[in-house]
């Protein structure tokens, strides 16, 4: 089966700096997909590369479904990376998702706001639509990003580091509503995330990144003790708790 | 002079005064609203700035255009600079526009010292701009500018909205995040420009913050932020043009105060719903 995404020996980077040297990997349609490694390492940038707003300096993209049509891709950014000074409310930021259908010059007709209010409910905060944006919790503002991700009806969901500063019940919530994107509505899904507990436990494949290293793999394959402790420089131990992949950092000798 | 009178003198001997700053408030109270959600408020002062020097390079021999259009290419030149400066990383976005504040202010006060065909203080008239002496060519001029910005912004406002918003999703949605940028900084380069030799500079910068703020401060949605404002835009000049008259006042610093009197109600409204 073709793959949705394709790199080959790609080198991304700003300007004429390298940052990531001849990467190559593929995902295919109906995958979850996760880019795991520390921050700063260059996730966001292949992520960029992907959406087609990052042009590589060698090498080639290739994005296209395996119908042969282009690749919708529903983004969900960073939470701080939008703005919070004036007071949308959920219902307008959802909204946002159905411009691209929508055209220039074109005001929201029925049909777009059906579909908000549809992606409002797959994520369930309905309720919420007439609140501020400003004003909700780490979690709800996740599940209105997905929201507008899901308004644009995409074939790819992109989430960067969606979990990142959450309480605990919030970021489990979260992962199992990606899950459930994945899993019930046959979404393809690529994380981005520094927390590699999120990644071990909910993606079927992942690529390590860090500067000068790059591995592609099934989550066993790739979240090894070694590897992982070559890439953090700290001894870092691989186990399962509970059905549960666990990562235990610092050399903790009593868990040993 | 009684009410009446003032009013009646307003209307018969200084209409493009009384319809220029309605003009110039409602537009720069719409345009302030992005200004203050893109967090670069000094923007607005920078270009007045840059605007007055543009003014002032026109008295020069070097720059034998007419001062309109002078002030205009030299602002949408430093539009054009700017905004690419303005989304680069390797200054900080205060610091680019605090070297083009001093800068443009350190050329102003040099060439009016060089400038040999008027006096200063005619030069420093006409870089303050003077509500009461708006002619009616200017007037129509600046209103057929004023009125395509408008129709810009209101055909396009959703688009404007999403990439204030959230720049980098919209650009993963095909649109031309960097292009909308500068078209939006190009519009409020003309708006400031022409504003600020219409109006002068106090009165645009005033309008550029104050109306948002306090609409920010009476409302919690957004369509209703840009309605308030404009309101605002709309309402303070011709009270603070009547009070000017009344206490015999400079305008534009009357008008100015106007606005700040309804910033100051706006903050005392807020306050009182927190409690």
């Amino acid at each position: 089966m073709e793959p949705v995404i394709r790199f080959t020996k790609v080198t991304l980077g700003y300007g004429r700096t390298p940052v990531l040297r001849d990467i190559s990997f593929e995902v295919h349609a109906g995958e979850y997909f996760g880019f795991a490694g520390p921050n700063g390492a260059g996730k966001t940038t292949i992520v960029r590369a992907i959406l087609g707003t990052l042009k590589p300096l060698a090498g080639t993209v290739r994005v296209v479904m395996p119908s042969g049509s282009r690749v919708r891709f529903g983004y969900v950014p960073q939470r701080d990376t939008v703005d919070y000074v004036l007071p949308y409310t959920v219902e307008e930021i959802v909204m946002m998702g159905r411009y691209r259908q929508m055209g220039i010059l074109r005001r929201p007709g029925e049909a777009d706001r059906a579909a908000v209010r549809k992606s409002l409910d797959h994520v369930g905060i309905r309720d919420l639509r007439g609140v501020s944006f400003r004003e909700l919790s780490g979690g709800q503002k996740q599940r209105s990003l997905i929201a507008r991700a899901l308004a644009s009806e995409p074939d790819v969901l992109v989430l960067d580091e969606p979990t990142n500063g959450m309480d605990l019940s919030s970021r489990i919530s979260i992962l199992d509503l990606i899950r459930q994107l994945h899993s019930n509505d046959r979404l393809t899904v690529i994380m981005v995330s520094h927390l590699l507990d999120d990644v071990a436990n909910h993606v079927g494949r992942l690529a390590i990144v860090e500067k000068g290293f790059f591995q592609v793999g099934t989550v066993e394959e790739v979240l090894t003790g070694p590897n992982l402790s070559m890439l953090y420089g700290m001894p870092v131990d691989v186990r399962r708790v509970g059905g549960r992949m666990v990562i235990l950092a610092g050399g903790d000798d009593d868990w040993r | 002079m009684t009410g009446v009178e003032i009013v009646r003198t307003i209307l018969e001997e200084f209409p493009y005064a009384l319809y220029g700053s309605i003009m110039v408030g409602t537009l720069c109270a719409f345009l302030g609203v992005y200004i203050v959600a893109k967090r670069v408020v000094f923007l607005g002062a920078v270009l007045t700035q840059v605007s007055v020097m543009g003014l002032a390079l026109t008295f020069l021999p070097l720059f034998p255009v007419p001062h309109t259009l002078g002030s205009l290419i030299i602002t949408l030149g430093t539009v054009v600079i700017v905004s690419r400066m303005l989304t680069g990383k390797k200054v900080p976005k205060d610091a680019v526009l605090g070297i083009v504040f001093v800068t443009s202010i350190a050329v102003r006060i040099l060439v009016m010292q060089k400038a040999a065909r008027v006096e200063a203080s005619e030069i420093e008239n006409l870089l303050r701009g003077d509500i009461l002496f708006v002619t009616p060519g200017l007037f129509y001029l600046m209103a057929g500018a004023f009125a395509a910005a408008s129709a810009v912004h209101l055909l396009f406002f959703k688009e404007f909205t999403y990439i204030s918003f959230d720049a980098e999703t919209a650009r993963t949605q095909g649109f031309n995040a960097a292009g909308w940028e500068v078209g939006f900084y190009l519009i409020a380069g003309v708006v400031i420009s022409f504003a600020t030799h219409m109006v002068g500079d106090i009165f645009v910068f005033g309008f550029l913050v104050i109306p948002p703020v306090a609409a920010m401060l009476l409302v919690r949605r957004v369509t209703g932020i840009f309605v308030v404002s404009v309101l605002i835009g709309l309402c303070a000049p011709p009270v603070g043009l009547y009070l000017a008259f009344l206490f015999d006042l400079p305008s534009s610093p009357a008008i100015v105060g106007v606005a700040s009197v309804v910033l100051a109600g706006a903050w005392i409204v807020s306050l009182a719903r927190k409690r």
